[in-house]
Order: structure tokens, then C-alpha cells, then sequence
């Protein structure tokens, strides 16, 4: 099963994710950061092979995150999931960054499987 | 289910890759051209007439054409063509895509059509706003994502109430905000009773009871709520040519005599009347 690291500072979108992560038999979750100095941290300590990433985080946000996982790392596949999908610079932002996709808020679980199936 | 652009619908449903997209995306950039850029390719203006408008900029809140008019380095027929020309040359990220070869004409009429489709459900409708105010087509489409969402996220019904100014905002059991900053400022509350951020709570968490959930949990909901619908007002605003950042959402809590409009602002009430009798407020604080 594949690893991946949930990134959220929302406690009720992070349970949202686990449960759609640990219910679909393909991957497992390896653990929630809150904020994005802690995925890189966890990113470290739990080396997952995919992270899920809010963009909209107080301290360190998702695209300078991102950034930076981008150069420590380049195994793991980042894939955002925010409420700013939608906002055609920062989507564009994030694919230039190195993430692998944009997930819109609100989400559909299987709409975020597929996604992650796809990597 | 969520407000969109086309690029990303079209990776979405799996028809173009993220590197294609980006491929085009590359395209567009090098043929639209900004204003000035195509005022200079036409010979009107010279690149250093830029850099002096630019430089104004900075101590003048005007658009980059009305201040190159304003400065004499254009006509207001030649801005009036500069901007034709612009609109004219523009190409669009489905063509981009058919001259990069990722979508076919055929298979891009078709995606369009679906697209259109999958965002109709985001389209505004009229909100009467009682003051007169810059941005109010902003604000009236804030009101309107917000009834939207509380219909297809959290799954009640409701009666939108009529839109009136107040002067102080009202203690309730819960407000969350988020802030928008940006071409168009405000701050977003939403206020809710007890039972609506349980309401609020089921939808998000898809559980039947949250009764066991902790207090952090249930003010989490709603915060992500409202995330949720500012993410897409600042989307579908991006849409129409204006700027809007947010914010990661708050809790306030207004006194029992509720909270005076901080001053300078306007506060905008929209009452939502759901069918269980119960009501939540939607109030927006805009700079005056």
C-alpha cells in the first residue's frame, strides 16, 4: 500500500482524508501535519510517497512547502487539495512548483481516489 | 463540485496532462501580450514610456492604459485599439491546447460543452445590495456562492432573507470569518446557533451524529465551511478580472451585546432562513 502524508490545518478535512486514504485498501495514512514546516518534517521522519496538501496554512503555507520539497525531495508526488483550485494563478503556481495535480474543495471521495491512483 | 477553470477540468477528467496544460499555459504567455507589451509592438509607445508609467504606479491607484493616456504617452483611441487588438490576438487555453496538439477542435467543442455544464450550477444570480459600492457585483456573488454551497455542501434547505445594513454585529453561539484582501477587502462571518454548527458538522465529517465530537471538531466544521466558500469566491472572481487573497479562517466571539462595525467599515447582513425554523447570518465587513 502506497504511504501518504495528509497536510491540513483543518482537523475536520485531515479526518476527511485519512478516512478516504485508510477505507480505500490502495493506500495508508502515514500521518497529519498542520502546517507545511511540519510536512517537511514528517515528510522526513514518515517518508511517504505521496503527500495530500492544503494550500492555505497558517506559518509555513502549502506552496512554499511545496517549494521546498520540490529541491529536499524528488520522490515524493505532492498533489494540493484547497479551496483555491480554482484560482487559475495559483493552480497554475502549483503545477510549475511540481505538484502532481489540484484537488478543489469541496472534494468527492472518489474523485480524490482516482486522483491518487493516477500518480 | 467545486468553482473551476477550464485547465483544470480538463485534467480532472483525465483529457489533457498537467505537462500539457502547462505547455500551453507557455504558449499563451509568449502570444497574449499585456498592454503595454502590445502597445509597444504596435509603435505607439516605447518600452521606457512603460517603465515611466509603472514608476506612477506606485503613487497612483490607476490602471497601467488610463495613467498611459493620463501621462500623454497615448490617445484614448489608441488605448481604445491597443485593448481591440488584445482581444482580438487573445488565445484562449483550449486553443493553446488544439496548436500543441493535447485536444483535438472536435474533442475541445465537446469539453467545452461539459464544462459549461458542470459550472451553470455556479452561475450568479441578481442579489440586490442596499448601498452602492465599488465591488458590489463581488459582494453580490459572495452571497450568492454562500447560498449555493449551504445547498450542494451542507444540505439544507433554506429562504434567502433580504439584505440589510447593520450597525453592530450580533452575539450568536458561533461566528467563523476569513479575510479577503486583495483587489476587492472584506471580512466574511458567518454566524450560526448551536444546532446549525451540528448541522454543519454532519455534512462536513458525511457523519450521522457528531454528539461525541469535541468542540474543536465541531468549530473546525465550520471554519472549513466557510473556507470552502471564500476558496471559491476568490476563484470565481479570479474569473471576472479581480484579485482576491484569503486568509486561513477564525473564530470570533462578540459579547452578549454583540460587537460594534469597526470603523470605516459597512456591514452587510444576509439573512439565511433554513427550513427547520433555525437561521444563520451571513455578514460581510466592507471597507468604506
Amino acid at each position: 500500500m502506497k504511504r501518504v502524508l495528509v497536510v491540513d490545518d483543518s482537523l475536520s478535512v485531515a479526518r476527511q482524508l485519512e478516512k478516504i486514504i485508510s477505507e480505500s485498501g490502495d493506500f495508508t495514512c502515514v500521518g497529519h501535519a498542520k502546517n507545511g514546516a511540519e510536512a517537511i518534517k514528517m515528510n522526513h521522519t514518515e517518508n511517504p510517497e505521496i503527500i495530500c496538501m492544503d494550500m492555505n496554512m497558517p506559518g509555513m503555507d502549502g506552496l512554499t512547502a511545496l517549494r521546498t520539497l520540490s529541491v529536499m525531495d524528488k520522490e515524493v508526488k505532492v498533489v494540493m487539495v484547497t479551496s483555491l483550485g480554482g484560482v487559475g494563478d495559483k493552480f497554475t503556481e502549483a503545477l510549475k512548483l511540481g505538484a502532481k495535480n489540484v484537488i478543489s474543495k469541496p472534494f468527492e471521495a472518489d474523485n480524490v481516489l482516482r486522483i491518487l491512483r493516477e500518480l | 463540485m467545486a468553482v473551476k477553470f477550464f485547465g483544470q477540468f480538463l485534467i480532472e477528467q483525465g483529457v489533457v496532462t498537467s505537462e500539457a496544460l502547462l505547455n500551453a499555459i507557455d504558449l499563451q504567455d509568449k502570444n497574449n501580450l499585456k498592454l503595454g507589451e502590445m502597445a509597444v509592438t504596435m509603435g505607439l509607445i516605447t518600452a521606457a514610456d512603460i517603465q515611466r508609467a509603472h514608476n506612477a504606479q506606485m503613487s497612483k491607484d490607476m490602471k497601467l492604459g488610463d495613467l498611459l493616456v493620463e501621462m500623454g504617452f497615448l490617445t484614448l483611441v489608441q488605448l481604445n485599439d491597443v485593448i481591440t487588438r488584445q482581444k482580438n490576438t487573445h488565445l484562449y487555453i483550449g486553443e493553446a491546447l488544439v496548436q500543441i496538439g493535447a485536444l483535438t477542435s472536435d474533442n475541445l467543442q465537446k469539453q467545452l460543452d461539459a464544462f459549461k455544464a458542470d459550472q451553470s450550477q455556479y452561475v450568479s444570480d441578481v442579489i440586490e445590495l442596499p448601498i452602492a459600492s465599488a465591488n458590489g457585483k463581488i459582494w453580490e456573488m459572495t452571497a450568492d456562492l454562500t447560498y449555493k454551497m449551504v445547498t450542494r455542501v451542507l444540505n439544507l434547505r433554506f429562504r434567502p432573507g433580504k439584505c440589510i445594513i447593520v450597525t453592530s454585529i450580533p452575539h450568536n453561539f458561533m461566528l467563523a470569518a476569513m479575510d479577503f484582501a486583495g483587489d476587492a477587502e472584506a471580512r466574511f462571518l458567518l454566524s450560526v446557533s448551536e444546532r446549525l454548527q451540528k448541522s454543519i458538522a454532519k455534512a462536513i465529517l458525511n457523519e450521522e451524529s457528531v454528539d461525541n465530537e469535541p468542540a474543536e471538531i465541531l468549530e473546525d466544521t465550520v471554519m472549513e465551511f466557510i473556507n470552502v466558500v471564500c476558496g471559491n469566491v476568490a476563484a470565481k472572481a479570479s474569473q471576472m478580472g479581480i484579485i482576491m487573497n484569503i486568509n486561513p479562517p477564525v473564530t470570533v466571539h462578540p459579547p452578549l451585546g454583540g460587537m460594534p462595525v469597526p470603523e470605516g467599515h459597512k456591514a452587510l447582513s444576509f439573512p439565511i432562513h433554513i427550513e427547520d425554523g433555525d437561521t444563520m447570518e451571513l455578514i460581510l465587513l466592507i471597507k468604506d
